[in-house]
Order: structure tokens, then sequence, then C-alpha cells
């Protein structure tokens, strides 16, 4: 037999990824998943690193933006590719709970 | 009731005041109508990249100093990782590794006098959500506030109660605000707070279970909250109960707090350093750069008002309206009676500016004027009858103050011969408190000055004919 | 008269002179898209606006050497008013509302974008074979893939519908469908091209360029893409060069390495033999050719697959239906406009890859793998940058073997990734990357060579890149000359 993730584990980065999947995406998933995790364990065969990161190759660092306003869209072309709207504002079905974020 | 230990900590995010936003070069605006200050960055189109403002940087590092923290030299941002509709790429742009300030202090002091420090973990930056409105069935979604900068400022849980939440949250606000870092707008969402409760039995417990409030409105709401969840824990306690971490908000018409939802375990947000900003390297002349902008903060500005014979309560009313206490700081460097200077802006000009709902660099005085204006009230030319009298005319006109005197038709006398021949008349006209006076009752100088003001019309000057009385009774 | 099998000078020279105008151009590129129609190269034509556009400059002077010739644009690049899918059913009909920097490039040389090419979705793939819009096909033979991601773009410039092609590459994207169709694609040094309105799959890897089906053209293309943006903070902050500086220079003196990872038991023979036949070309004309290793290049593909996956599962969050795009119907919450959307608008790769990334980036997989992948990532640049302190260049295979058949399989989760195996470490690096044509295999199906740069010096690798285009004198058009 294949090796699988488990249903559960599937189901939980599903969740984090907030992707519904079918039965059958679950089934395939399982395998699919399973194989590219053990791809990734072979990071810890590497040895003899620094602990220095490079997060992307930037050519230099400290870019800022001078604080000037530029231009600025008009809410009509802001609720234009939305799927839906109510006057000005974007629309989406009544959302529960609190931000967690800000 | 038990007494327990409460242990509180507070989370503050201020918006900084800014022209623009922090990744985006969209207004960074209040109170307009929605959806009108974004572009395509700030709503998180395919395709769009961060830039990041500079101001954004030097208020932080400004905000950073004024909290006493230690400032990080080389930073980078992290993406935080959430679905919510406010949030419009699906992740916030934040520092979770590597924070612009951290190891800071702000110091309260109690109404015992006491002060405390209250310690800063850290503070970083980060963006702003939009504002959700929640209808019956539909949630409406207005990105202005999506994206404008903002700072978040971690107290270690170093506080014990309600109390010292507030005072802390009074002090952070009038640095910040004295800071020119931020509005500090409660009720415009600009400064917001939540706070951490738990409480246990000893101090060498463990911390308690924590329940954060959140959505809490006013300082005032801050405080009570934390003392109605210290209530609700102890009781809960006491009566053998436990609970879960849990956020709760505080609900304004019940005066308490609600639950929101329980906890669940620990939040994934799945951190990783943000590819699209390089490293922010602070160097000594950007950090210098950023501290010459600190105007003088308020400890300071009461403790050079008094030095300078302000009383303790007026330097603190002045500090507490920060144009008016500008307006006094111009006048340092002068020679002039600070103590007269600060009772007329506080009580005749303070007045007026509530009547008129305005500041007063909305108002026409000058530096210049003002030291006009206590000056000849100092010599007893102006009278605060005439001061009231001529306000108006001293904030509405651009006059001299010693034009308008003229043009209101204050003359005082100060001529001293025609003082003192109003005064001898009166006084061989009331023998009675002459030889009053000469018995030592005070009183019978004020009938007399009365005297002097009915006959010259209260044009007399008060100090001069003051002067000029006491040496014809003594002669 | 047909004008766009001709080279670029000639072609200008055409249309200074006002022999030829840009319609006549931009009617012919649309007349062999049609003509070649079962390609499936493009997912939308520009018409309209194309034929529009090239009517208005009629009356502009002829100011460059890219003035009025037709551009193809890969789907992931935003164009104001023309759709821009992805090759995603999530983006089937989202319409930019602002252009990227690139596009405003090409605009301000006043060459006319003919439409949006074919790929992968999300420019997730190797084969273009996951496209929400059909696979596009190589035009060498219709039966096989033509690779990808950047397989629309191949495949028209292979065609020779067109003279220039935008495409994107995180992980060889450009190289390896250049290779799979025998033309010339370039990845700059990351940051040489502002990134602002590609859409994100890997921001640290994601890097455009030009595919041409000659060196020169090639060139000439990425002397007009290049520069500084303030929209980007990741594009460099680099003067103006000409490209085609060193181009027709010899080679004497030049020293080259050649990793032994890209010779290794992976490649296959025939490509291997064609890369030796080269070199042995090279040696001749006096350059020095020396095998190296270089560390941690065998770890290339397992970095990849943790920042990649890492990156994209955070750059695609943004898809959600709300604000732009697809969203699914009967959803009653806000959780499921989430999961449903999502659901129902991504293909199967994409949510593989989102999901694994989701994977490594929760909870302690962050220190475990991302972090780890970013240390190690830090050290394989610096083994590159430790060749290239010895040597001008380093060359190699761009793919292990030639395109394979658009029926091949597609279940296994790894084999994109094997496919780029020899593409992805210059990624890694930052480096610039280059594909050229070098030879066929017995099928007459394209081989193609990977030439490597040190950063931004891709003026050398076009003297390189020009120097084995001329010695070899390859017949590139497929069927032969038109």
């Amino acid at each position: 037999m294949e090796e699988k993730l488990s249903r559960e584990e599937l189901l939980h980065v599903a969740d984090l990824a907030r992707i519904k999947l079918t039965e059958e995406e679950i089934e395939k998933y399982q395998v699919q998943l399973k194989k590219l995790l053990e791809d990734v364990e072979k990071i810890n065969e590497v040895k003899g690193y620094d602990d220095e990161i490079l997060i992307a190759c930037w050519d230099d660092n400290t870019k800022l933006r001078k604080d000037e306003e530029g231009v600025m869209l008009d809410p009509k072309q802001v609720i234009e590719n939305a799927p839906h709207h109510a006057g000005n504002y974007i629309e989406v079905p009544v959302v529960i709970g609190e931000s967690e974020g800000a | 009731m038990t007494n327990y230990i409460p242990t509180v900590g507070v989370e503050v995010h201020v918006e900084l005041k800014t022209k623009t936003k922090i990744f985006s070069d969209a207004r960074n605006g209040y109170g307009q109508m929605a959806n009108s200050l974004t572009n395509v960055v700030d709503l998180g189109y395919p395709g769009t990249l961060p830039t990041l403002n500079e101001e954004v940087i030097m208020l932080a590092i400004r905000a950073a100093t004024i909290l006493n923290c230690n400032i990080q030299r080389v930073m980078h941002f992290d993406r935080k990782n959430y679905f919510y509709p406010d949030i419009p790429k699906n992740f916030q742009i934040t520092q979770n590794d590597t924070p612009i300030g951290y190891d800071g202090y702000v110091e309260i002091t109690k109404e015992n006098g006491e002060t405390k420090k209250i310690f800063i973990e850290e503070m970083h930056i980060e963006e702003d959500t939009c504002k959700s409105a929640h209808r019956k069935d539909k949630t409406l979604l207005d990105f202005n506030r999506a994206g404008v900068p903002l700072i978040e400022i971690v107290t270690k849980p170093c506080m014990t109660s309600g109390e010292e939440v507030k005072l802390y949250l009074e002090k952070l606000r009038e640095l910040l605000s004295f800071g020119d870092i931020s509005d500090c707008k409660i009720e415009e969402g600009s400064m917001r707070a939540d706070v951490n409760v738990s409480i246990r039995k000893n101090e060498r417990d463990p911390l308690g279970v924590k329940a954060e409030i959140k959505n809490i409105g006013s300082i005032s709401n801050a405080k009570l909250g934390v003392e109605k969840e210290i209530e609700r824990q102890a009781k809960l306690y006491d009566n053998g109960e436990t609970f879960k971490p849990q956020t709760r908000r505080f609900d304004d018409k019940i005066g308490d707090t609600v639950l929101m939802r329980i906890k669940e375990t620990g939040n994934d947000y799945r951190y990783f350093p943000e590819p699209d900003i390089p490293f922010v390297i602070l160097t000594d002349e950007m950090i210098e750069e950023a501290k010459k902008g600190i105007p003088m903060l308020p400890d300071e500005r009461r403790r050079i008002y008094v030095e300078k014979g302000v009383l303790e309560a007026n330097a603190n009313k002045l500090v507490q309206n920060r144009t008016i206490s500008d307006f006094f700081n111009t006048l340092l460097e002068e020679k002039t009676d600070f103590k007269i200077a600060s009772n007329m802006l506080l009580g005749d000009i303070s007045a007026y500016l509530n009547r008129e709902e305005k500041e007063l660099n909305e108002t026409t005085l000058t530096k210049e004027r003002f030291l006009e204006l206590v000056k000849f009230y100092q010599e007893g030319t102006i009278t605060s009858k005439n001061l009231k009298e001529m306000l108006d005319m001293i904030l509405e006109s651009d006059k001299t103050i010693a034009d308008i005197m003229k043009e209101q038709g204050i003359e005082n006398i100060t001529d001293d011969s025609e003082i003192r021949n109003v005064i001898k008349d009166i006084i061989q006209k009331n023998p009675e408190s002459v030889s009053d006076f000469k018995n030592g009752h005070d009183r019978a100088i004020k009938f007399l000055m009365g005297q002097v003001m009915k006959e010259t019309k209260g044009k007399a000057n008060p100090r001069l004919a003051n002067d000029i009385l006491l040496e014809e009774l003594k002669s | 008269m047909k004008y766009l099998n001709k080279g670029i000078s000639e072609i200008h020279e055409l249309l200074k002179s006002k022999r030829i105008k840009p319609i006549d151009l931009v009617e012919e590129a649309f007349d062999n898209i049609e003509s070649n129609k079962d390609l499936n190269a493009y997912i939308t034509l520009n018409k309209e606006s194309a034929i529009q556009q090239a009517k208005e400059l009629e009356n502009k002077e002829v100011d460059n050497i890219l003035f009025g010739l037709p551009i193809a644009v890969k789907d992931n690049i935003c164009t104001n008013g023309l759709r821009t899918t992805c090759g995603s059913h999530i983006l089937e009909n989202f319409i930019p509302i602002y252009d990227a920097t690139i596009v405003e490039k090409i605009k301000e040389k006043n060459m006319i974008i003919i439409g949006k090419t074919n790929m992968d979705e999300f420019a997730m793939g190797s084969s273009s074979r996951t496209s929400y819009f059909g696979a596009p096909k190589n035009p060498w033979n219709k039966e096989k893939i033509c690779g990808g991601s950047s397989g629309g773009s191949a495949a028209t410039i292979a065609a020779r519908d067109l003279l220039f092609a935008i495409g994107s590459d995180t992980g060889g994207s450009i190289r390896q469908p250049a290779s799979y169709t025998g033309i010339v694609g370039l990845k700059p040094t990351y940051g040489r091209i502002s990134r602002y309105g590609l859409v994100a799959f890997a921001s640290s890897l994601d890097q455009m360029g030009p595919m041409t089906k000659n060196v020169y053209e090639n060139a000439v293309l990425l002397n007009a893409l290049v520069g500084k943006d303030p929209k980007d903070l990741t594009s460099a902050n680099k003067e103006e060069e000409d490209f085609t500086r060193f181009i027709g220079q010899d080679i004497k003196g030049m020293k080259i390495a050649v990793p032994n990872f890209l010779m290794g038991d992976i490649v296959t023979d025939v490509v291997k033999e064609k890369i030796k036949d080269t070199i042995k070309i090279l040696e001749k004309n006096g350059a020095m050719v020396d095998y190296v290793d270089v560390k941690y290049l065998e770890h290339a593909m397992t970095l990849y697959q943790i920042i990649a996956m890492g990156e994209a599962s955070s750059n695609l969050a943004r898809f959600d239906g709300i604000r732009y795009g697809f969203q699914a119907e009967n959803v009653k919450n806000i959780e499921d406009v989430y999961l449903e959307t999502r659901g129902q608008g991504f293909g199967e790769e994409v949510k593989r890859r989102i999901m694994v990334g989701s994977y490594l980036l929760s909870g302690e997989n962050a220190k475990i793998y991302y972090n780890k992948a970013l240390s190690i990532r830090d050290d394989m640049r610096k083994e590159f940058k430790k060749v290239f302190e010895n040597y001008d260049l380093i060359i190699g295979p761009t793919t292990v073997s030639t395109a394979y058949d658009l029926t091949d399989p597609m279940d296994d989760p790894r084999k994109s990734f094997m496919d780029d195996v020899l593409v992805i470490p210059v990624n890694m690096a930052g480096l610039p990357g280059m594909n050229i044509p070098v030879g066929f295999d017995k099928n007459h199906m394209p081989i193609g060579m990977q030439i490597i740069g040190n950063s931004f010096e891709e003026a050398k690798m076009y003297q390189l890149a020009s120097f084995i285009e001329k010695e070899l004198n390859l017949d590139l058009t497929p069927g032969g000359e038109r």
C-alpha cells in the first residue's frame, strides 16, 4: 500500500489554506502530499552551512519612500472587480467574530 | 472574597500621523467617503508590491526613544498569515522577529505620589486592517484604513490594577501625542488598547489563566474592564470554578466585559520573513535625525513651567492643551511674568477658546502682542475688567494692545498728581476710615480704594493708586 | 509579404523608411497566430486595441529599434484593461486596473501587445499542462509539451508568430521551455526587471525576461525592460547599459566552469553529448573550460520546494473572491466564500503546492524547514560567488532531456520539480541564466544549453551565447524556413 498522510493532517493543512477538498481529492492528496513532505525532509541531510539567512537577493538595504501622496483610485474602480458590492462598499456574507490581527 | 494578585499586560495599537500609508502612497486619512483613500496596493491587487514609507520609520524611532526602548539596528518585516476579510492580502506585514523597539519603559505617577515603571516588552511597526461594518446578513468593507501605519506597543505583564492600566494609557497617550507620533484619539480608533488579565493567589504561583479584553472604547472603560474582569475571575476561583483562556470585549451598555470566544490552541500565523522588503538598517544619522524631531515632552514642560514661577496646578493645566502649551513654550526665553501669563491663558483666554470652539493658534494672538498684554497687566495699566472688555479685539484683530486700549477708551490714569489729588480729597471726606486704618484695620484700605476707583470711574491704575493711598495715609 | 521572419534590424529599417507600417506587422502576427491556433499558445488576444494602436503609430516617428513591433506577454503580467488570468479559473474574468511596470516600459517603446500567452496555472508546473485553458503544444512536434511554465510564450516564438515574448522564471520557467522549443530565453539577475505587476508566485525567486528566436533580439529587448522601479523595492539600482555591446566579440581567454552536478547521471546521454560537443567548439576557440564542484547544488530542488511553496501559500492567499476574481456561488458565510472559492477556483497543482507551503510554515515547521532552507540558500549563493571569482561564466545543460509527450502521466507530484532540477539553482542564488539551442535529438527535438552569469553580467552571457549561435548556425525554424 502507498504511504499516505493521515486524513486529519491533510484536512488540517487544507483548512489552513482555506481550500475545500472533495473526497476524491482527499484520497489523492493524502498520497501526493506525503511524497512531497518526504522530499523536503531531505533538508535535514544537508550539513556544514552557517546560520546566516538569505531572504532574497536584494541589491541594497533601507529602501524608503518619501511620505508624498500619489494617485488614488476612484471608489467606482474599487468595486468594479468585486463580485459583490453595496454602494461604495465591497460586500461579503456576514462575518462572525473579530479580526485576530491589528 | 479571597485576595488575589492580578497581573495585567497591555497591547496598544496607535496609528501614526503620516501623510500616506505605510506600504503605499495613498492618503492616510480619516472620516472620508468609503473606499476613496485607496490604491491597488491597499486592495492587495495581484502583482502589487509594498513600498516603505520613510516617515513611518522616523516616527517609530521617535516613539521607541520616547518609550525608552532599545532600537533594533537591522530590521526586516514578516508576514503574519491568516484569513479575514479586513486584511486584503490575507496576510499582514508586521515585525515578528525584529521589532524596532524593545526593553523600554514609561513611568507613571500614582495618586499617592509613588512612581512605577511600566516595562515595555517590544514595539513594532505594522499595517492597519480595513474597516468592516457588520449588517444583518452582510459585512461591508471600506479599505480607507487598510495600510495605515501602526505601531503596536506591548507591555510586560507588570500592572496589577485597573488604576495602573488607566495611568499607563494616559501617560502613553500624552507621550505619543506630544511626540507628534499619533493623534491618539481613542474615539476615532487611532489609539486602541487590548488588555490581558489574570489573577493568582501568591507571587510564587505561576500566572493564572488569561482573559484578553478587546474593543475598549475609552481609558476609563479600560480601568473598569480590568476591575470587572479581576472581580469575575476571583468569584470563579472562590467558587472553585475554572475557566478557559478567552477573548472578551467591553460592552459599553452594560459596563462590563462579555465573552467573545474561547481561545483555541495557539493561532497558527505561519510567520515568515517578507521577501518584498529589503532589510532596514538604521544608521546613527537616521536615529539622530528622528530624535531631533521630538518636541519637548510633558514632564519637561511641567518642570520648566514650575521653575518659571507657574503654579503646579496651572503647569498641569497648561500641558493638557497642546496648542496653549506650545504657545507658552515660545515665551520661555522672554522676560515676562509667567504666573500672570499662565493665569491669563488658562483663565479668560481659555474661556474664550471654549466658547468659540477654537484652538489658540486659530486666533490672532501672537507672542509679541501677548507679551505686551502681560506687561500692561503687570504694570496695572489694564485691569482684569479691562481685559475682559478687550478680549475679543485681542484675539480677533491684529491691532497692538496699546491701540486697542485707545479705541476702547481704556485710558488708565497714570498721572501721579491727578490720582494724588483725588486720594487727598477722599481721605479728607472719610476720617473714620483713616482712623480705622491707623488702628490696624486693613479693611479700610479696600474701602478707600473702592472710593478712588469710583471717583475715577475705574480708570486709576490700581497699583499706583494703592501706593499713593498708603503714602498719604502714612504721612 | 512576410516580414516577421526577418531580423529586427531589417524590420526596423523597413518601418523607418515607411516601406511598411506597424499595422502590417500586427496583421501578420495575428495571421500567424491564427494559422498556428492549434498550438494554443494564447489565452487572450488583444486584437482590437493592437490594431488601433498600430494605426495610431503611423503618425509617430520611428524613434527606437523596438518601435511598432508586436510582442506577446505571459498571462501572469498585469495589463490594464486586458484580461489577465494566470492560467487559472479563479482569475478567468479578471481585468486588471493597472499596468505592470514592464508593460509600461513596453508601451513607452511603442511596442504593440498582441496577446497574453498560455502558462501553467500561476506558473506552477513544468509543462504548461496545469493551465485552466489547456496545454500549449510544441511547434516542433505537436504531440510534445513545450515546457513551462512560460509554455505559450515559448511556443509562439518557436513557431515564428512574432519576434518577442515575455516570460517569467521562478524555477526555470523561461529557460526550460526555451530549451524544449529551441529558442533563446533569459532570466535576468534578480532585481534587474521590476516585478511590479507580475502576479507573484514566489517573490524571492520570480523574475521576468525576454524570449526570442535569437540572441541579439533577446539583448535588444532586455535593454528596454530593465531599470530600478520605485514601486518594487527589490528592483536593483543599476545604471543603464547596452546588453548587445559584447555581441560579436570572440571568446578567447574566456574562463568557463561546468558544475559536475549539471552533467551528472540525471542528465540523458543525448543531452550530455550535445553539451560536450559545444564545449569542444568553445575550447577550440580559445576558451578555458573546467569541470568544477559547486556545493549544495544537489539540494537546490529541496530548497526550492520549501521556499517556493512556502512563499506561494502566502502570495496566493489574496485570491479569496472578495475584491476581484471568481467567487463561488451559493455561499452562506465568509468561511464558505474562502473554502468554496479557493476549492473550486484553483487547479490541482496549485492547491497541492499551497497546502504543502502552508504545512511548511505552520507551527514549528517554519523553523525546521523554512528558516533552514534560507540558511542553506545563503551558503549556496556564496558557493556560486566563489566559482565566479575564478570563472567568467558557468555552462551546462538546461534540461535533463528533450520535450516529452503531452500525454505523459501527471500524477507524480515530484515530476514538475524534477524537470527543473538543472535550472532551479540559478533562481536560488538570484543569478542570471539563459538557454540557447545547441542541437537536436534523433527525433529532431531541440536541445538547450544553459549559460549562467555572475549577478548583473548578462552582457557577458550574450557574448558567449551569440558566439555559439554563430558557430552552430542551426536551422531553428520548425519545419524549416518559412
